[in-house]
């Protein structure tokens, strides 16, 4: 060779190449692999570097811990035909509709009911704005009000368990996939509640926002529950089995699609609808384990290149305390979730993150629930925010300015929520550590 | 079938040669995609044969992980050219949807190449690696599977992606000569609103009559 790049500048060089092809529109997975090729063959290579990579995506996708993610999403595309949906509103309702704004503090309790069911975001949103919607709308609730709350409650779906976000961020850092999972029930909980607040403060403020919902009896709210159980029973199955050890997360992820897929057939799912709700399943899959195994590629070789040791040296390095640094990070998630989608965004970003903020001492668990939850925030904030989309998509009688307006105080509860998370961490490791030692 | 393809309302109505060729190309791929899609739910039952199996009966079912790792490469490989025609790779579309003219198919070619490139590698080395296993026989460790197949799944539809991608090298290129043209072949590139729509019509969340629209021309509009 004329000449001899340093590892450094290889890393750097690398680091930039893969940021200008995903500008420039490259498939995320490409751009990763053929970076990390060429990066790893100028540094120790073509024969042991091409080899390695060769072995990659299948080493990195064949492995039984894995094999949650396919049935997780399978959860969620079978979720809309099991019919859920209006039962969990309906028993919400009676149950609090009495508070202010009752109707719109039952969705966010209803979405993260159906979250529980289903793994993905934008079908939760599509479908409570089919559902929820009308019914606020007919009770005279705000429009802004109406759209928001339900845009805001489907990203809840990305924090409570299955969640496919969840076990990507566990595969990229090698963390427990159970673990997380578990962690997630309580920061969910949190941020519902912090929803519930912004609504009961919304429409205190202002009663023509939307009325509570009264008349109820204790009979009739009872009477409400037995249509809930199959989602009581995804949850006890999901949350039960990995809580005690019972299940893996892949077997817990098995017996939650066949309850899902059980009601679904009650429901009357048409032949044709379970072969797309397949073909939807297998395509998410793939994407999602293309994106897994292209970055990991990258990942390695970041590794040989030492990127990931030198910039959390850098950060530690950093004359500023860890809080500094934490905020700074979740600044540029924020700015990030802007422009991308959210699983592209944590696979590009965590390789080089996650070392620095273990190297600070912060907890891995912790970690991931804090950076889904950002992916929440990303699906609310224009001009991308999918989760509006979606809901102005499937109800187009409210304009998409007014979803966006009306999701912005759950933004501030979404700050609020993390807020909590910052503080008191324990809010997100007690429940994982105490029962899973 | 009314929310079948409503991931893709343009599918399979190209015309001429470059048109022809994606439909054949399509079929295969779909074929391959609803091999992962039931295999996927051959996944669960599997798992619930498996927990009831032990918990009521005593009987887990034996090299249960082997079953289900042997399994994982059909799961998430085979749908990677369907995936790919169908637009579903992530990927930045914020810069490319200002794009017009030329510059349109000029930056697909970028991704296009680099995708021929980089499959090309990773196809000759999964294969090889397939046939390793072929050759020494080597089986799983409990329920001792033979491993050639699972891994041969893998340059198989690496070749898939190849030819997949060779016929989007052919309609960018098309596209290149001349920009007028409509674009045959290839995925279109949507906003975030199409997006949504068609997410909510895969969700099953649009009534039946706005679904078909999407279905048919993308939109509802």
């Amino acid at each position: 060779m004329p000449f001899e790049l340093s590892r450094d500048a290889i890393g750097i060089l690398g680091c930039v190449a893969l940021l200008l092809f995903v500008l420039a529109g490259v498939r995320v997975y490409i751009a990763a692999a053929i970076v990390g090729l060429v990066g790893i063959v100028a540094i120790i290579g073509w024969k042991a570097g091409a080899g390695m990579v060769g072995t990659i995506p299948h080493s990195k996708s064949v492995n039984y811990t894995l094999s949650v993610l396919p049935l997780f999403i399978l959860i969620g595309y079978l979720a809309y035909h099991a019919g859920m949906t209006q039962t969990l509103f309906e028993a919400c309702k009676r149950w609090l509709g009495w508070m202010p704004g009752g109707l719109a503090v039952s969705t966010i309790f209803a979405v993260a009911g159906f979250s529980a069911v289903s793994g993905a975001s934008t079908a939760a949103a599509a479908v409570f704005a089919r559902v929820a919607i009308p019914e606020m709308l007919k009770a005279g609730y705000d429009r802004r009000l109406a759209a928001g709350v339900v845009a805001a409650g489907a990203t809840l779906d990305s924090l409570i368990p299955p969640s496919a976000i969840m076990v990507v961020y566990a595969i990229i850092v090698e963390a427990s996939i159970g673990k997380l999972l578990v962690a997630g029930f309580i920061p969910g909980f949190i941020s519902a509640i912090c929803y519930s607040i912004i609504v009961v403060i919304w429409s205190t403020w202002n009663p023509n926002v939307g009325r509570p919902i009264r008349g109820f009896t204790w009979g009739e709210r009872f009477a409400s529950l037995p249509g809930t159980f199959p989602v009581v029973g995804v949850i006890l199955i999901i949350f039960a089995s990995m809580l005690f050890g019972w299940a893996t997360p892949t077997e817990a992820g098995a017996l939650g699609a066949f309850v899902v897929y059980i009601s679904a057939l009650l429901n009357r799912m048409k032949w044709s609808e379970l072969n797309s709700a397949l073909l939807e399943t297998a395509k998410l899959t793939v994407m999602i384990f293309a994106i897994i195994w292209g970055i990991l590629i990258f990942v390695r070789f970041l590794g040989f290149a030492g990127v990931p040791e030198r910039f959390s040296e850098w950060v530690v390095s950093l004359p500023v305390p860890r809080i500094v640094i934490m905020l700074g990070i979740l600044f540029v998630y924020l700015v990030l979730g802007c422009f991308m989608d959210a699983i592209g965004m944590l696979l590009l970003t965590l390789p080089v993150f996650y070392p620095a903020v273990i190297k600070l001492g912060y907890d891995p668990i912790w970690f991931g629930i804090i950076v889904v939850k950002m992916c929440g925030v990303c699906l609310l904030t224009p001009p991308i925010g999918l989760s509006c989309f979606v809901v102005g998509a499937v109800r187009r009688d409210i304009p998409l300015a007014d979803v966006f307006r009306g999701a912005m105080p759950f933004v501030i509860a979404d700050f609020m929520a993390i807020g909590i998370f910052l503080a008191w961490p324990w809010t997100v490791t007690w429940l994982p550590d105490q029962l899973m030692n | 079938m009314a929310h079948a393809d409503a991931s893709d309302p343009t599918l399979g109505t190209g015309r001429g040669a470059l048109g022809a060729v994606d439909r054949i190309a399509h079929r295969i791929e779909k074929a391959t995609a609803l091999i992962s899609g039931y295999g996927i739910f051959a996944l669960m039952l599997v798992g619930v044969a498996h927990v009831l199996g032990r918990k009521f009966f005593g009987l887990p079912i034996f090299g249960y992980i082997d079953i289900v790792e042997i399994m994982m490469t059909f799961l998430v490989f085979l749908g990677l050219a369907y995936t790919d025609r169908l637009g579903g790779h992530i990927r930045m579309e914020l810069f490319v949807s200002f794009l017009r003219g030329r510059w349109l198919p000029a930056f697909e070619l970028v991704g296009v190449v680099l995708g021929l490139a980089i499959v090309a590698v990773l196809f000759v080395y999964s294969w090889d690696h397939a046939m390793r296993a072929y050759t020494l026989g080597d089986s799983t460790i409990d329920a001792q599977i033979p491993l050639w197949p699972s891994k041969m799944v893998i340059p198989v539809s690496l070749g898939l992606l190849f030819i997949r991608l060779l016929v989007s090298l052919w309609a960018y290129v098309r596209l290149l000569l001349d920009p007028s043209k409509t674009p045959v072949a290839v995925p279109d590139i949507i906003d975030p609103e199409q997006q949504a729509l068609r997410e909510a019509a895969a969700a099953g969340a649009l009534d039946d009559e706005r679904a078909d629209k999407v279905a048919t021309h993308g939109s509802v509009r």
